[in-house]
């Protein structure tokens, strides 16, 4: 199978030595420390769940949608690089012919095991068709089953994107 | 012999052959289409191409003949370059959907352009486009627009099975692969063409889809189809939360068997092993429980000790057969591999396929087991209980009124489960390792471990579990027996190759 190297970042002395970056991360930890110590009346806290927070980006990875295609049939077509790519192992997908005329092959099952999922966004980016995304911005997901964790393709096409994400 | 230099490093070749088949031998990578060591040289694809001191131009390395005192670079930028330009004309016309492609992780398009491909597209022209997904018999489908035409698929029908079914029609950017109008490919090897193929031009029906090939274990093993014994690949998975199942036989290339290729019919009876493994154990046609069962058969061995009559299929390795000959001796059984079952005069032919359709039937007369009619009769006639391994044929001795107790210990559930008063299941000829004796008289070394979810048992384990022992490894049994009876080759030996058995 072909592999394609890519250059590796993060290798010169300053990055190899990770304190000058630990300092860094410190400073900003402790200038927002002192800044709410001084102040404790500005510390942004919600009543959740009765408040829900209204500062979730569009960047946020929430649980997956699979896309839809112009004619709303799904994208997907079963490649199986997302399930390749998960490191949680928890894409189940099985592919069948499609018979439409729109592309050759389809996902028949394509399952999620959220209880599984470590929602690092590794399917997303591994996805060549642009099938699978996590901009749903939902990011409580309580169920009563484990079963009812594992949601299925229909499940997954039927979530809409958040607004504001494109 | 001769003396050349490849990139810098001197290196001895054969100096009659093809330049090419010396750099591979050699480990050196060179990106090929149209050679094929089996279809021989074609020159059409221009993929090979090595930069030879003393020469202007690149030169293909398929068609250069070795000559002593060469100095080779396969890899300096002139080269790479030449590659690059050869991939992106490839991919003119190409339609690049690998996503839906089930050649992926084991296309050689994919594996070059990786290497030394642009990866970035300047072309603004269309496409020519072909007809994809195209149903051309033998459960091949071909899709046009992937295909190099580096017809090696024409040249397997033309020059191997002569059945010239494959064809390249038009000229220039719509040069297609095609077959003749109401003529499929239709020919007992066609399949081959699916592993011939460089690309995802021709892809298996049968495997379409089922699975990615990056996910595949391939364990090297031998069909189990008829007595040539073809060296195959066994492609299994055990993916998450299901059970490990074979997905697709390759051949594997053994020149004192089978050579590049193997049959359709053996390239498909990896289903019966996929069924089989599902088999349990039954008393009087009632699932048992695996060890009640076992229990039963020593009950049953002891209770007719001395009126026992073991009958073998002549598919067992060799190393079962001598542990069940060992079992046989302790319980004072008779046993006979006499069988009419494992042959078909329609399945053989003048290539590989032969009618006898058992694994190891030379391996009875190796180890003295006895395949007479008039024998079995003998021992029919006087026994009380019989046990047939690996056959499903317990039918045929209903005429023997004596016997009044049988016992099928299989890895295929019996037909009538009824007839018998105990059937266990073995372990399936792609689960287990042993010794097999081809048909030309040569011993090889079988080993696939396609894994079991259920607690049953290989037949070697099974024996030494009636016999109270610990169980025994082939290693263990060619010590303790093999060894013994094939002076000259040793275990060890078959494990790299397969090897001609003087004395048969
Ligand atoms: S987010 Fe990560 S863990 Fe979750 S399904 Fe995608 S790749 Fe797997
Ligand atoms: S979601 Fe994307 S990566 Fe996953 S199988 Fe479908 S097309 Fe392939
Ligand atoms: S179909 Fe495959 S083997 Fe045949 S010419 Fe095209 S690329 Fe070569
Ligand atoms: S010729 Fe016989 S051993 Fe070879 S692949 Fe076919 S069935 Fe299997
Ligand atoms: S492999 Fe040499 S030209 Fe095709």
């Amino acid at each position: 199978m072909g592999v394609k190297i890519v250059p590796r970042h993060g290798d010169s002395l300053k990055e190899k030595l990770y304190l000058l970056a630990i300092v860094g991360g410190l400073k900003v930890t402790f200038s927002h420390f002192m800044k709410n110590l001084k102040d404790t009346s500005n510390i942004e806290t919600i009543c959740y769940p009765e408040e829900q927070p209204k500062d979730i980006t569009s960047r946020y990875r929430g649980v997956h949608r699979l896309t839809k295609r112009e004619d709303d049939s799904v994208r997907c077509v079963a490649c199986f690089m997302c399930a390749t790519a998960c490191p949680a192992e928890c894409i189940f997908i099985e592919a069948v012919e499609r018979e439409d005329g729109v592309d050759e092959k389809m996902p028949s099952k394509f399952s999620i095991d959220l209880l599984e999922c470590v929602f690092c966004g590794g399917c997303v980016e591994a996805c060549p068709c642009d099938a699978i995304r996590m901009d749903t911005g939902i990011f409580s997901f309580v169920k009563k089953n484990r079963e009812d964790f594992v949601l299925d393709r229909d499940t997954l096409l039927s979530h809409k994107p958040m607004k504001g994400s494109n | 012999m001769a003396t050349i230099t490849v990139d810098d490093v001197e290196i001895k070749v054969k100096d009659d052959a093809l330049l090419i088949e010396e750099l591979l031998a050699n480990g050196i990578e060179i990106p090929h289409f149209c050679y094929h060591p089996a279809l021989g040289k074609d020159g059409n694809c221009r993929m090979c191409m090595v930069e030879i001191e003393g020469k202007k131009r690149p030169q293909i390395a398929c068609d250069t003949p070795i000559k002593d005192g060469m100095v080779i670079r396969t890899k300096s930028d002139s080269i790479q370059r030449v590659k690059r330009q050869i991939l992106e004309m490839e991919l003119i016309n190409h339609p690049i959907d690998c996503p839906v492609c089930d050649q992926a992780g084991e296309c050689s398009l994919q594996n070059y352009y990786m290497d030394v491909g642009l990866y970035e597209s300047r072309l603004s022209t269309t496409k020519t486009r072909g007809q994809k997904h195209v149903d051309i018999g033998a459960n091949v489908v071909l899709d046009q627009e992937r295909c190099v035409l580096c017809t090696r698929c024409v040249r397997f029908t033309k020059d191997i099975t002569k059945t010239k079914e494959l064809g390249v029609l038009n000229r220039t950017d719509h040069s297609v692969i095609t077959t003749f109008p109401g003529k499929p490919l239709s020919n007992p090897y066609a399949m081959n063409v699916v592993d011939l193929c460089p690309v995802g031009a021709l892809t298996s029906s049968d495997f379409r889809f089922h699975k990615r090939v990056w996910f595949l274990k391939p364990d090297e093993g031998i069909c189990n189809g008829c007595s040539k014994g073809c060296s195959i690949y066994v492609d299994h998975h055990k993916a998450k939360y299901e059970d490990d199942t074979i997905f697709r036989y390759r051949p594997r290339y053994n020149d004192r068997v089978n050579g590049y290729f193997i049959c359709d019919d053996g390239r498909l009876s990896y289903k019966i092993e996929n069924k089989n493994r599902d088999s349990y154990a039954q008393i009087r046609g009632n699932e048992s429980e695996h060890e009640y069962a076992t229990g039963k058969l020593v009950r049953l061995l002891k209770r007719h000790h001395g009126k026992a009559l073991f009958l073998l299929s002549p598919s067992l390795s060799l190393e079962e057969m001598v542990e069940v000959k060992r079992l046989a001796k302790y319980y004072d059984a008779k046993i006979s591999g006499y069988d009419i079952n494992e042959h078909d005069p329609k399945f053989g032919d003048d290539y590989l396929k032969c009618s006898d359709l058992s694994t190891n039937r030379r391996g009875f007369n190796l180890l003295d087991i006895d395949d007479k009619e008039a024998n079995l009769v003998e021992y029919a006639s006087g026994s009380e209980m019989l046990i047939l391994i690996g056959r499903d044929d317990a039918s045929g001795f209903d005429k023997y009124k004596n016997i009044s107790v049988k016992v099928s210990i299989n890895a295929s559930m019996p037909k009538s489960a009824e007839i018998y008063d105990l059937f266990l299941p073995m372990k399936t000829h792609m689960s287990r390792e042993g010794s097999f004796i081809n048909i030309d008289g040569y011993l090889q070394f079988h080993k696939t471990h396609v894994e079991y979810g259920t607690q049953t048992q290989s037949l070697c384990d099974i024996v030494t579990t009636v016999l109270e022992e610990q169980s025994s490894t082939c290693r263990d049994i060619w010590d303790k027996s093999l060894t013994s009876i094939i002076k000259n080759i040793d275990l060890e030996d078959i494990k790299k190759e397969s090897i001609k058995m003087s004395s048969l």
